[in-house]
């Protein structure tokens, strides 16, 4: 149990520090990159709590895939940072009265009393059944309805993000590979039969 | 169980301390002598022409998002292939029905000329 | 695997609104430009089908089905209905604006029906689970549509702001979600109400979990310190998507409030009662005094809305049956009146104008009295004169909360509605009193004006005959 919680205190270390870094970082390109490290590591605490699903789907899906859309935004929205600090002093009094409320919160009620080990204590172990087994007996059983649902959220995102950003230019010039297969000899040599001139 | 998992810690640890490894010796035994010229910014021998953080077109964040709603798809995959068996055919039909809806999508999608690349 | 197949009669009516939404967008692909009505039709017709096939499954005892994530009860019968009607209404009312500004695709009409997907579900739901999800299927679609004039720089900005809060928002829920998870390990909201009896309602975290829940219902239904995005959004949006975001969201938020409150948290009510108490007497009092100093109709009617989010929790704070059904018989009636008040601004609009400043409302009388008479007829109502529909809505929550002695909360609410009724005065004034800056006749066509006629004579004649509708109301919370 003792490496266990080596590896446990190792990955929450990096993570506490590269959210840290995230929020304080200057450059948003590093930021995002070190949001790539904040998830790697908590896909190592899942790990270590025998969720193996959920850490892989958050390497497959939030590393893999959010993080893309992440940069890509970072990167296309050309953003000043002297411009988005501006604000930060006078904001400051307002946020920080947030920010001392909500930690205030959290520790009053993300603590042993609530959550502690007595209240939930360790499941007994089961023997070998995989994770990813017993989520998918449920998923696609009991929670059905739910699951469903999800899938029209991700139709809908669809729609919104086709119908917010797809712009046709008339003016841009494209390859069709299809028509280019397409093509016969036909459409571009033309043979003419011409009469052969007279040797003079 | 973990104990499946150890060879993949270990080459993260062993990434780890290679990659950081290289980047401290270059660092410490690698000459500093730095100067104006050699700091300036460089392009293929022309100074900058603009600033490197310029504007994607918007075509790409499309492009990205499909390819997030493709691959949380995938992701609900996994766990039914897993149980297929178990779950008879309500969960096989859950399934066809959660692809159909993102079918349906990705028709949208295609006909929209979202996937072509102008 | 013992796993019960479960009963798929009463999700019908979602299955069918899904079906049809799917059907519609293939068929919308496939559609030229000029043929595109064909869209606006089949989605008048899937909620009109979705009527007649909840309407057929009513029942009066609650279904409880899908392993509990999913409840048919008549209040979910009666909401539903009023959702599709009052989507059909903003469908037709929105056609001609959006025909007029290039707007007239089908995604707007395959946005709203998603939309009316998410809060059918929200209506439905019997878990924290399906609370969460159709609450952002809804929310998602009405986003979108928001942002849907991309051209235009106001609604973008209104879209980003709508949904950077509405993000915030669903994190506040989802945060207090997982505090009532946690403390008691059910999502149903039957489970959850039980083991929080058990529990006793002093339990620190069940009382911090239903903080944030309540802020993300008040931000969604606009209650006041929550309100921010409301103004902005309605003014920001193109005039038909603010008809249809101020109408049938709010009745999928009153559902919210009642199924997260009254079905998971009766135990609780003790302190939701103070919560709902602050947003209730802050919303009246703020939405009516911001609501003075406009000069935009349709941001003024963002402050009445905000104002009558107010009078709508307090029905509910009062925990008696009688509230409930005071707050749901103030919903639909928000709903029917705010209809009306956009529909007019729609009415009076036409390709490059939009019809939104107070000015443009005067001397109406000169030019179409009898659409000035329906705006009377709107504003008296939303202003609480009797004997219109808006006033018997007031007395009904004022009841309310009088019957449980907190008779303080019900002077504030007369005298902030007395306040109130100077700016919608006003407008009646411009109509009446004040010679027309502008001699176009209005170009709507004969359906809307027919609606909208009816929309105006539904406030007064439900006014003229409360009883039977607020019946209705009591009968469905039962």
């Amino acid at each position: 149990m003792a490496f266990e919680q080596i590896v446990f205190y190792a990955f929450s270390a990096v993570l506490v520090f590269s959210a840290g870094v995230v929020i304080t970082v200057r450059n948003p390109v590093h930021a995002a990159l070190f949001l790539v490290l904040c998830f790697f590591s908590t896909a190592g605490l899942w790990l270590l709590l025998r969720a193996e699903f959920l850490a892989i789907a958050l390497v497959l899906v939030y590393v893999g895939a959010v993080m893309v859309l992440f940069l890509f935004v970072v990167m296309m929205l050309d953003i000043n940072i002297a411009v988005v600090r501006q604000g930060f002093a006078r904001y400051l009094a307002v946020g920080g009265v947030v920010a001392i409320l909500l930690i205030a919160v959290m520790a009053m009620v993300v603590g042993g009393d609530y959550f502690g080990l007595e209240r939930t204590p360790v499941p007994e172990p089961i023997g070998e059944v995989s994770n990813t087994r017993l989520l998918g007996l449920q998923l696609y059983t009991d929670y059905v309805y739910p699951f469903e649902i999800a899938s029209v959220i991700l139709l809908v995102a669809i729609i919104a993000a086709i119908a917010l950003t797809l712009r046709r230019r008339p003016d841009s010039r494209y390859q069709e590979p299809g028509r280019q297969v397409e093509v016969r000899r036909g459409d571009r040599v033309r043979l003419v039969s011409m009469k052969s001139e007279e040797r003079r | 169980m973990l104990e499946n998992y150890l060879p993949i810690l270990i080459f993260i640890v062993v990434g780890v301390i290679v990659g950081g490894a290289m980047m401290a010796f270059g660092f410490i035994l690698g000459p500093h002598r730095p100067d104006t010229a050699k700091l300036s910014p460089y392009e293929c021998g022309f100074e900058a022409f603009e600033d490197s953080r310029m504007k994607f077109d918007v075509r790409f964040y499309l492009v990205a998002i499909l390819f997030i709603i493709f691959d949380l798809e995938i992701a609900f995959l996994f766990p039914w292939a897993i149980v297929l068996k178990d779950i008879g055919l309500f969960g096989f039909s859950a399934m066809m029905l959660f692809l159909g809806i993102l079918v349906i999508g990705f028709i949208y999608e295609w006909k929209k000329g979202a996937l072509q690349w102008e | 695997m013992n796993f019960e197949t479960p009963d798929f009669l009463p999700v019908v009516p979602e299955l069918f609104v899904l079906g049809m939404a799917c059907l519609i967008l293939v068929v919308d692909l496939f559609l030229s430009d000029r043929s595109r009505v064909v869209t606006y039709l089949m989605s008048q017709a899937t909620l009109v089908g979705a009527l007649v096939v909840t309407l057929g499954l009513s029942s009066p005892i609650a279904q409880v089905t899908m392993n509990g994530t999913f409840v048919l009860d008549p209040m979910a019968t009666l909401l539903k209905s009023v959702v599709y009607i009052a989507s059909f209404v903003a469908f037709l009312y929105a056609k001609d604006y959006l025909r007029a500004r290039s707007l007239f695709k089908g995604e707007f009409f395959l946005l709203g029906l998603f939309a009316v997907l998410g809060m059918m579900v929200l209506i439905s739901a019997h878990s924290m689970l399906t609370v969460y999800l159709g609450l952002e299927l809804m929310s998602l679609s009405l986003y979108a549509m928001v942002a849907l004039q991309r051209n235009s720089a106001t609604a973008s900005e209104a879209a980003m702001k709508y949904f950077i809060l509405g993000a915030m928002a669903s994190a506040m829920l989802l945060y207090g979600m997982s505090m009532l998870y946690g403390a008691t390990g059910t999502l149903d909201l039957g489970e959850l109400g039980a083991r929080v009896q058990g529990a006793g309602p002093s339990s620190l975290v069940l009382v911090f979990g239903l903080v944030f829940l309540i802020v993300g219902i008040a931000f969604k239904l606009g209650a006041v310190p929550f309100h921010m995005w409301v103004p902005d959004v309605y003014h920001g949006a193109p005039t038909a998507v603010t008809l249809f975001v101020s109408s049938a969201p709010k009745l999928a938020a009153f559902a919210m409030l009642m199924r997260l409150l009254v079905d998971g948290l009766p135990g609780l009510h003790g302190h939701w009662q103070d919560m709902l108490i602050l947003l209730a007497v802050l919303s009246v009092a703020l939405g009516n005094v911001l609501a003075i100093a406009q000069a935009n109709i349709k941001r003024l009617l963002a402050y009445s809305g905000i104002s009558h989010v107010g009078f709508l929790l307090m029905g509910v704070l009062a925990g008696t049956p009688e509230g409930y059904a005071a707050g749901m018989y103030y919903a639909i009636a928000y709903v029917i009146m705010t209809l009306g008040g956009f529909g007019m601004v729609i009415l009076m609009s036409r390709a490059g104008f939009e019809a939104d400043r107070l000015e443009d409302y005067k001397g109406l009388n000169e030019r179409s009295p009898w659409f000035a008479l329906m705006m009377l007829i709107l504003m008296f109502s939303m202003a609480g004169v009797p004997p219109f529909l808006g006033f018997w809505a007031k007395l009904a929550v004022l009841e309310a909360v009088v019957s449980i002695d907190l008779i303080w909360v019900a002077v504030v609410a007369v005298v902030f509605s007395v306040i109130g009724a100077f700016y919608y005065l006003r407008v009646v004034k411009y109509m009446y009193f004040d010679k027309p800056e502008d001699e176009h006749s209005l170009v709507a066509g004969s359906d809307l004006r027919f609606l909208l006629s009816a929309n105006g004579l539904a406030v007064l004649g439900l006014g003229i005959f409360p009883g039977s509708l607020l019946a209705l109301c009591a009968s469905a919370i039962g």
